[in-house]
């Protein structure tokens, strides 16, 4: 199979120690009819629902069934290996598929105004103390209007975004000069974005810098994917490689699952999706589990040394989210995907695949065997800790609590667990303006800005009190003025100890 | 006898017990801790990642059994840390998915770690866990009988290995406190004593009120006097 000739340019991913029947994935640029929808695993003539109550027992006996042995995905326990089939995430070559893409500089991905049909309305003032583009309430399925240019281009999002400056005069009513000023910094905010984003060339360090104090939630989808590295910062190659990377995700799907599929990996994500993120509607939905199951597989396969780790199903969503974000004029935890035309919902699938292979990538020691990745994480805390709040440290060291029982959780799913998605997606901005080490430098300094937090409550408390606490910690009712309180702690404990590096050496473990 | 009755007169000792619950994924374990702890049940609760910590109190005729219960994740790649929360641990449960052949195999894995390498006096019991899924005999028509692993199979594996054996379902709360009573009066009265040394690795000063009172005057009444 891997050896057929496509009538179209191909290439394989280099490929250490593994069986290239089952792992080849072909960057194939042959356009792909097929949407990457609709792949679920090869268990033809089984009628019962897949979902939480789908057992591995099924699984076992519907193959049985249906497929010879032989025809399994061959286990990757044995490959010790340690792959990166993602090689190309900086977007930089071939020129040579550009042809098969809409050309760059079309006026598809330049349109230079709106289009009358989607007249551009001010906001009032008095509804606008956090201004989006969100509001139009036309369409009954919350699809933004020209959501098909959003696809081929996050760019063409950025006209649509327009906030006249509210003055005093023009405000209608009660609005305060507080709340003014409030919505003119945000405006202005905006514009600084606008201004960078719009480049021909998007000046990467220029948008780091405005990332770090938050992204403005219409201009995250495409800082995001700038900032990972996902989107090129060349204007004039994006609608290719766009289009490439999703052809290749849809390419990877089919692959994953067309010559059936690993049971255990696969089990497990399949019960894990259901219980990802219960408390938000959006993640009830069949097209967002349908979704998350696919881009957790795929990235399970091609990372064999990590495979799926519980706590990676947690870390898509902040993705999903934001992407979904992009094409929608609703709230997006309570959105049904189920409404998006298929080709926008392949995309969002697509792209949030790529950006948490990106995100992955930083930190994947950290869900390899053994998990070496988070026990020096744990080991810099403690130690970091020590440091930082001498006395706390005394108090958990007397209490006989172990820092891998409260921040191993910390660690596997980057606080996730402890603040809610929006203000994860509020710490990500920074983390990505922080670069490469975001994920798994900065995030120490957080986790030591996140416990010392809570230093006066923890040293009155035994290990029990401790233990409890620290697993249900009140952040209920964080907002983002919180999460930036965090950030800039951290910050601070980052730029006193970061070339402090005795605390980076694990000490004894 | 009831605890009911013997329980005004003087405060019985009351002893903390450490217990840990092992298992492979989505059996049930953090929902069986739920209904022991909340008397409550989430459909789709969060798999949990490394492990949580919980308590309950656990009251037999003659003594009270605090609970300081370790609820491990099942993934196989978190099965590392299992050591470090089962190696001081006097009770073990672990736990099985009726409805699922794998998971029992993933038990006798368990069970056999645990002899090697846990405390030798460990009480272990086994719990066949989703219970509400097993629909015996097809007293319901219309509700299909999932069970893949019947009662005779883990009752033999529990008596030969000398574990306790329960099945349960942490969904309709089915046997899931008697599990724990059994445990709790099935628990030695010496190390229940010994304990405070030996798990006690917890410094436990300025142990104040309800923590580990270890007045527990052995010998006086064996754990046969279990209630309910």
């Amino acid at each position: 199979m891997s050896s057929k000739k496509l009538n179209g340019h191909q290439e394989m991913v280099q490929l250490v120690g593994r069986s290239t029947a089952a792992a080849t994935f072909l960057k194939s640029t042959v356009r792909q009819q097929q949407s990457a929808q609709g792949y679920r695993p090869v268990l033809s003539d089984d009628p019962k629902p897949y979902g939480a109550g789908f057992s591995h027992a099924d699984i076992l006996r519907a193959h049985s069934k249906s497929k010879p042995e032989s025809a399994f995905v061959p286990r990757f326990e044995r490959h010790i290996s340690y792959t990166d089939l993602d090689d190309d995430w900086d977007a930089s070559f071939d020129n040579d598929v550009m042809a098969l893409g809409p050309r760059s500089g079309s006026p598809i991905a330049r349109s230079p105004s709106p289009s009358p049909a989607a007249p551009v309305r001010p906001h009032s003032p008095r509804l606008d103390l956090y201004p989006t583009s969100r509001r139009n309430g036309g369409s009954t399925t919350g699809l933004k209007p020209h959501y098909d240019r959003i696809v081929k281009d996050p760019a063409n999002s950025l006209h649509m975004i327009y906030h006249p400056a509210v003055s005093s005069s023009s405000a209608v009513g009660s609005a305060s000069a507080a709340e003014i000023e409030l919505v003119n910094a945000r405006i202005s905010r905006i514009n600084k974005f606008k201004r960078v984003l719009q480049s021909s060339n998007v000046d990467v360090s220029a948008l780091r810098n405005l990332a770090w104090s938050g992204i403005p939630d219409e201009l995250r989808p495409m800082s995001w994917q700038l900032l990972l590295g996902y989107l090129p910062s060349n204007a004039d190659r994006r609608v290719s490689t766009l289009a490439r990377k999703r052809r290749e995700y849809a390419d990877g799907v089919k692959q994953a699952f067309g010559n059936g599929v690993d049971h255990a990996v696969w089990h497990q994500i399949n019960i894990d999706v259901p219980r990802t993120n219960p408390h938000l509607t959006l993640y009830s939905f069949e097209a967002t589990q349908r979704s998350l199951e696919r881009i957790l597989y795929v990235w399970a396969i091609r990372h064999p040394a990590s495979g799926y780790v519980q706590g990676i199903n947690d870390l898509v969503t902040p993705f999903f989210q934001v992407f979904l974000s992009a094409y929608i004029d609703a709230d997006v935890e309570s959105y049904d995907p189920g409404l998006l035309p298929r080709e926008v919902l392949d995309v969002v699938e697509a792209d949030s695949f790529w950006c948490l292979t990106k995100l992955l990538d930083g930190i994947q020691d950290n869900y390899i065997f053994a998990q070496p990745g988070i026990q020096r994480q744990v080991a810099a805390l403690k130690d970091l800790t020590q440091r930082i709040d001498a006395s706390l440290a005394r108090h958990l060291q007397a209490e006989n609590v172990e820092f891998i029982q409260f921040s191993f959780r910390w660690m596997n799913c980057l606080l996730m667990r402890e603040v809610s998605v929006k203000n994860t997606i509020r710490m990500w901005d920074t983390y990505m303006a922080e670069g490469q080490t975001g994920f798994s430098e900065f995030h120490l300094y957080v986790c030591a800005a996140f416990l010392v937090k809570w230093s006066a409550q923890i040293q009155t408390m035994d290990f029990q009190e401790i233990m409890m606490f620290l697993q249900s910690l009140p952040t209920q009712s964080w907002t983002e003025k919180d999460v930036e309180l965090l950030l800039s702690e951290a910050y601070m404990w980052q730029s006193l100890f970061k070339n402090a590096t005795a605390h980076l050496r694990a000490s004894g473990t | 006898m009831s605890s009911l009755d013997s329980a005004p007169s003087a405060p019985k000792p009351t002893a903390s017990v450490k217990l840990v619950l092992l298992g492979e994924a989505a059996v049930g374990k953090s929902s069986l801790v739920l209904r022991f702890v909340s008397n409550d049940f989430q459909e789709n609760k969060e798999p949990t990642i490394g492990a949580a910590f919980l308590t309950q109190k656990c009251t037999l005729p003659n003594r009270t059994i605090k609970f300081e219960i370790w609820d491990t994740a099942g993934q196989e790649r978190f099965a590392s840390l299992a050591p470090m929360y089962y190696r001081n641990a006097q009770t073990a449960l672990v736990v099985y998915d009726l409805t699922k052949p794998t998971s029992l195999i993933k038990a006798r894995h368990w069970v056999n770690e645990l002899h090697a390498q846990a405390s030798p006096k460990i009480v272990i019991a086994l719990v066949g866990n989703k219970l509400d899924l097993c629909n015996e005999g097809g007293e319901n028509d219309e509700e299909e009988d999932r069970r893949k692993i019947s009662t005779e199979e883990g009752r033999k594996f529990a008596e030969e290995e000398g574990l306790l054996f329960f099945e349960t379902s942490a969904k309709t709360g089915a046997n899931v406190r008697d599990v724990f009573l059994a445990i709790a009066s099935k628990i030695p009265e010496e190390i229940v004593n010994k304990r405070g040394g030996v798990a006690g690795a917890k410094g436990r000063t300025g142990a104040g009120e309800g923590r580990v009172d270890l007045e527990s005057r052995s010998g006086e009444n064996n754990a046969g006097g279990c209630a309910c």
